[in-house]
């Protein structure tokens, strides 16, 4: 990677923060629930590149452009980490977990180029997305991660309010998941901490700082911004991409 | 699914059995509703439409929500739930037919699904091979991790229903469906999905919803009963005032499947915090919430991504290799 892509990532990384927060102090017009907390309720999706890559990259084949999505610039890797995720990419056509349909993590799920709809209740949010069968629960109600927690392939999803800011911390994670195309990737010892909060009332500033002592040698923070899906009439149609392979045989179908 | 495929295999050859667990005699607000209702029952459910007195949210509608499974057996018979899937007959199939549950079909009174003759020889086809498949069409699709579909998301596993202004949401054990409720419309008729287009509204206790859209793939259980992607399916979620039950009516319109339409009935039953997890019905784990009262909450639903089939002789769900180039 270049080192002027580089640092241009880091310029506009550092560009959109300053943004999200002169927007926020001015977001008074945002929706809330009755309970005045802010109200996230609606379709969302990302216009960003970052599950293409989420680093800095020129267009190939299988994605095009970006100026990436980690505050850092890229991704501290520990060394032998990085040797695994260029493994991961050279076979991404094959191994790209995404590819057979399966739920594709935190925080992947949300900057996957997809809509996906949030319901909202003053106890959780319910983010179901339109890829595979997907769904997340976000628990608002002031519970913990399970005391014994399973290996979880969207991990286990507590939130609580800072102000206007939804705050979740994710954990229980397993190591099946990827976090983009490009082959990032993550072990069984993922945190995450995402912030959800209004840029105005059609936009939310959505960030995920990440941490896994077996994989980075650092923390280090996804920003991408999601758009609501305000298409006349649109609705979630589902997805269930896993059964492709064999729904032609139904129904009472099909000599094979 | 991890603890539903092992469930699954368990309950394969038999009728779904009540596990026997202690009634804890928890005080609570509930206490006050009627006495708590089996978990499974031979008989149907009488639960008249009117209006509703019990608790609203504040958009109005009645509150429902919270955990539900039905209270006859899974899918694996759907017109003899309690008798067995096809070629794995339970015990109590050797007794009396009045000694186990009825049909789900309550209308028309014989309780068979009204076949077209061709499509009663599709549906004989299938039950017959069902327990030794040599074509792909003889799998039933939910053991390939399809989504249950309408109706048998209805009586596979209890779920969850979270309601919210616009919107009543299910939370199955094998899929999701989003009913849409006031003056919306369908979607193009062109698109065909396994949970269909629900777009409802509320009449007293009762949950209508149009059913459109529907791809007739998801099949009704093991017996191979099915509609076609012709079909629509009114259904009635009728509600009883104390909040602890409804039955699942729901009428099935399909010319080029059916003589006539049809309906099948299917009794529901809420499980709440003072019930005991049994990994079907209510397949919860617990809160961890300190200092607050007992409760509980919906595991993560995985199927496709645990890389093996279950259940009833299913076999080839791909895996390994990419299904989608997007």
């Amino acid at each position: 990677m270049s080192g002027n892509l580089l640092k241009a990532s880091r310029h506009l990384a550092v560009a959109l923060a300053a943004f999200v927060l002169s927007a926020q102090a001015h977001a008074q017009d945002i929706p809330r629930l009755p309970s005045g907390k802010p109200d996230f309720s609606g379709v969302w999706q990302t216009l960003s590149e970052a599950d293409y890559d989420l680093e800095p990259h020129v267009g190939r084949r299988d994605a095009p452009p970006g100026q990436g999505v980690v505050a850092e610039g890229k991704i501290p890797y520990l060394p032998e980490a990085l040797e695994l995720r260029q493994d991961n990419y050279e076979n991404r056509m094959q191994d790209d977990p995404r590819l057979k349909c399966w739920s594709l993590g935190v925080p992947r799920s949300v900057y996957h180029p997809t809509p996906f709809q949030v319901f909202q209740r003053d106890s959780d949010l319910t983010l179901i997305h339109r890829l595979g069968h997907q769904t997340r629960t976000i628990h608002t109600n002031g519970s913990l991660h399970p005391e014994d927690g399973e290996e979880l392939w969207m991990g286990d999803s507590r939130g609580k309010w800072e102000g206007d800011t939804l705050v979740v911390d994710v954990d229980d994670f397993n190591a099946e998941t990827w976090l983009d195309r490009a082959g990032n990737f993550h072990s069984e010892d993922l945190h995450v901490v995402e912030r959800w909060s209004f840029v105005d009332k059609d936009t939310i500033a959505y960030s995920a700082t990440l941490e896994d002592p077996q994989v980075f040698s650092a923390s280090w923070t996804i920003n991408v911004l999601l758009h609501r899906r305000r298409d006349p009439g649109f609705v979630l149609i589902e997805d269930y991409c896993q059964t492709l392979e064999y729904d032609q045989f139904y129904p009472h179908k099909g000599d094979k | 699914m991890t603890r539903t495929a092992l469930a699954t295999l368990l309950l394969a050859s038999s009728t779904i059995a009540a596990p026997a667990i202690a009634q804890e005699p928890t005080p609570s607000a509930n206490a006050a509703k009627s006495e708590r209702l089996p978990r499974v029952i031979k008989e149907r459910l009488s639960i008249p439409e009117g209006e509703w007195t019990g608790p609203r949210l504040a958009d109005g509608q009645p509150d429902v929500s919270g955990f539900w499974s039905n209270m006859i057996a899974n899918h694996n018979n759907f017109t003899d739930p309690q008798a067995g899937a096809p070629g794995e007959p339970t015990e109590a199939a050797n007794l009396p037919r009045d000694q186990r549950a009825p049909s789900r079909v309550s209308d028309p009174e014989d309780g068979q699904v009204p076949y077209l003759p061709e499509a009663r020889v599709l549906q004989q086809d299938f039950a017959e091979n069902f327990a030794n498949p040599t074509k792909s069409r003889y799998i039933e699709p939910m053991a390939r991790c399809a989504p249950a579909g309408v109706p048998k998301s209805l009586y596979w596993h209890g779920y969850e229903i979270r309601q919210y202004p616009g919107y009543v949401v299910f939370l199955f054990d094998t899929g999701t469906r989003i009913i849409r409720l006031g003056d919306a419309k369908h979607i193009h008729p062109d698109i065909k999905l396994w949970n269909g287009d629900s777009i409802g509204h509320w009449e007293g206790n009762t949950l209508v919803v149009d059913v459109t859209n529907n791809n007739g793939k998801a099949l009704f259980g093991r017996t191979g009963d099915f509609m076609s992607e012709n079909a629509t399916v009114a259904e009635r979620y009728v509600f009883a005032q104390d909040g602890a039950s409804f039955n699942y009516v729901a009428t099935f319109t399909d010319p080029t499947v059916y003589s006539r339409p049809w309906t099948a009935t299917v009794p529901t039953r809420r499980y709440t915090a003072e019930d005991e997890p049994d990994g079907w019905h209510y397949d919860v784990t617990p809160v961890n919430n300190p200092g607050q009262p007992r409760d509980y909450e919906m595991p993560e639903r995985i199927c496709v991504e645990n890389n093996g089939p279950f259940g009833g002789g299913a076999i080839g769900v791909v895996v390994h290799e990419p299904l989608i180039q997007r």
